[in-house]
């Protein structure tokens, strides 16, 4: 299969954080499903965290849907933090700039920290 | 009406519109037909006879396009009697002994090889109401047919008009789904050719190259590149990458492009430039759907020394990479500069970099950095850097005559478009004195081309 998959699950951290893992690579024919998880997220005041963990790929249409969650906790006065980025990811991350409008975390329990402090 | 094909010379409007139909379902080829054929042996054991066929009524032959048991030769006259004239009724056409019915004693399969004696068929009716051919049984011997089986008879012709409507609809379906493809692929390939220019203008004092490799030959992408005068006598050039791929990448390459150059017109300024073409993408995709692109603008101005200032503005772009007369190369850092058209107050980090006789800029989107090298890591900008570095002096030409070398050696790891734009400074002919000034931009020491790669794995 050279097929890129790509599943999102969604759970309620005990802090009332909303957790979204991605697993699987993001392009632009995985991205809507992404995309739907990330406009159902509830935002809640506990804030949002994407755990891409196992994120192993992210193209510029991955991208605009990150960047559509940010705008939705923009929208909803929450803050969302960015969770086990690899060192590939996070170097393009940092170049594109979206160091400087996300939060990045090595894992999800530092990304829930972040999040209250 | 009854025998009536015969005597008609001219087609009525009525067939005419039929035998259409026969051909838009593409019936009567001889292709084997596993589906037809489970219709025909199906048929044949609801009478318990030893023949059944699925026919189909053609201008002047009808085809048997399944046929169980002995029936002979899979096409036949139109003579009237049998399947021709059970096509021209609604319900169910039954001759239970052959020879002894005006319609059917003379007909070549009554008097000749199998020696049909007992005759019922059903119509194959499509939903507009035309009538095919028919499901019909065969026997050797004369019989009647009880009215449950006739009924189940017309069941069987009618599971057949629907599986043909069904394969039209997949065909009609495919050949649909094919133009459209064909068309926005064309579409796009055209657009992207509009989108880069057809030729580089002559810069004086300046070589330089452009290139576009595309990673798939079925899905364009959005790279774009541009190198134009402005009218107080310097250069601007550009390249970036738009986000996605197909025709509406084309569509924002080509706003992108247009706006860039308007852009110049008015404040040549880098930055500006990048500030203006943010501005118009915000303001174009606004409903929710984000699209935006990275880009490198930069203005050239040529000094008296034959060496140029090159003032550079980017959003969210790999670096530009500087390879010096002396072998050595750095990035020219434009940290800090983000994505162009998606962030509310983007900020796009400007520098500058001054190229001397024998020095060369090359420009480059992701496609070069990001492809895969056979230890399965990213090339990177450090990669890239090292294997450019044994080309000094630089020339844009040679320069880009590398890069392809290196993308095709790169092969399968290559796996975006990728946009290339070289600009050099002809090396200065023997015996003219080098220039001193040092630009402030270049205080910080050229690092040489060694062989790390701290962020590659």
């Amino acid at each position: 299969m050279t097929e890129r998959t790509l599943t999102v699950t969604s759970r309620t951290h005990p802090s009332g954080a909303t957790v979204l893992t991605v697993d699987g690579e993001l392009d632009h024919h995985t991205a809507p499903q992404l995309r739907a998880a990330v406009e159902a997220a509830p935002y809640p005041p506990a804030g949002t965290v994407l755990d891409l963990t196992r994120l192993g790929y992210c193209d510029s249409t991955g991208i605009t849907v990150l960047v559509t969650g940010y705008h939705r906790a923009q929208a909803a006065g929450t803050p969302l933090v960015l969770a086990g980025l690899s060192a590939d990811l996070l170097r393009v991350f940092r170049i594109v700039g979206l160091d400087q409008i996300f939060s990045f975390r090595p894992t999800v329990d530092e990304a829930v920290a972040a999040l209250s402090s | 009406m009854l025998g009536t094909p015969e005597a008609a010379p001219s087609r009525t409007a009525g067939e005419r519109r039929r035998l259409d139909a026969v051909h838009r379902y593409g019936l009567l080829d001889d292709a084997p037909d596993g589906a037809l054929d489970r219709v025909a042996a199906l048929a044949a054991r609801l009478f318990g006879a030893p023949m059944a066929t699925v026919s189909v009524v053609g201008a002047d032959r009808i085809r048997l396009k399944a046929a169980y048991g002995p029936t002979g030769a899979r096409e036949l006259g139109r003579e009237p009697g049998l399947a021709a004239s059970a096509i021209e009724r609604d319900g169910p056409y039954v001759v239970p002994d052959t020879l002894r019915d005006p319609r059917t004693a003379a007909h070549p399969l009554v008097q000749g090889a199998p020696g049909v004696r007992f005759y019922a068929a059903a119509p194959i009716t499509t939903p507009g109401g035309d009538r095919l051919g028919t499901v019909d049984v065969w026997d050797t011997r004369p019989r009647e047919a009880d009215a449950d089986r006739l009924a189940a008879l017309g069941e069987l012709a009618a599971l057949v008009a629907e599986e043909l409507e069904g394969r039209l609809a997949a065909a009609r379906t495919l050949a649909a789904e094919r133009r459209m493809r064909t068309g926005a692929e064309r579409l796009a390939r055209t657009l992207q050719r509009t989108l880069l220019p057809p030729a580089l203008p002559a810069v004086p004092g300046l070589s330089t190259a452009a290139a576009y490799h595309t990673a798939s030959p079925d899905e364009v992408g959005g790279d774009f590149y541009d190198l134009f005068p402005l009218a107080d006598g310097r250069w601007a050039f550009f390249l970036g990458d738009v986000c996605g791929k197909g025709a509406d990448a084309a569509a924002l390459t080509s706003l992108t492009r247009y706006t860039l150059r308007a852009a110049a017109i008015h404040d040549p300024d880098p930055g500006a430039a990048l500030a203006t073409l943010d501005a118009v993408l915000k303001a174009e995709y606004q409903d929710g759907d984000p699209r935006y692109c990275t880009a490198v603008f930069g203005v050239l101005e040529s000094a008296p020394d034959g060496s140029f200032e090159v003032v550079l503005a980017a959003g969210g772009h790999p670096p530009a990479l500087v390879l010096r007369a002396d072998g050595t190369s750095r990035p020219v850092p434009t940290p800090g500069g983000q994505l162009i058209g998606l962030l509310p107050a983007p900020h796009f980090a400007r520098n500058t970099v001054r190229l001397d006789p024998g020095d060369a800029l090359l420009l480059y989107t992701d496609g070069l950095t990001e492809a895969r090298t056979d230890d399965g890591g990213m090339l990177g900008e450090d990669g890239l850097a090292d294997r450019l570095a044994d080309l000094a002096p630089h020339g844009a030409e040679a320069l880009l005559a590398a890069v392809d070398k290196l993308l095709g050696d790169l092969g399968d790891g290559v796996s975006d478009d990728t946009a290339l734009l070289a600009l050099s400074v002809p090396a200065r002919p023997a015996g003219v004195p080098p220039t001193a000034p040092v630009h402030p931009a270049l205080a910080d020491p050229p690092r040489p081309t060694a062989p790390s790669a701290q962020e590659n794995r």
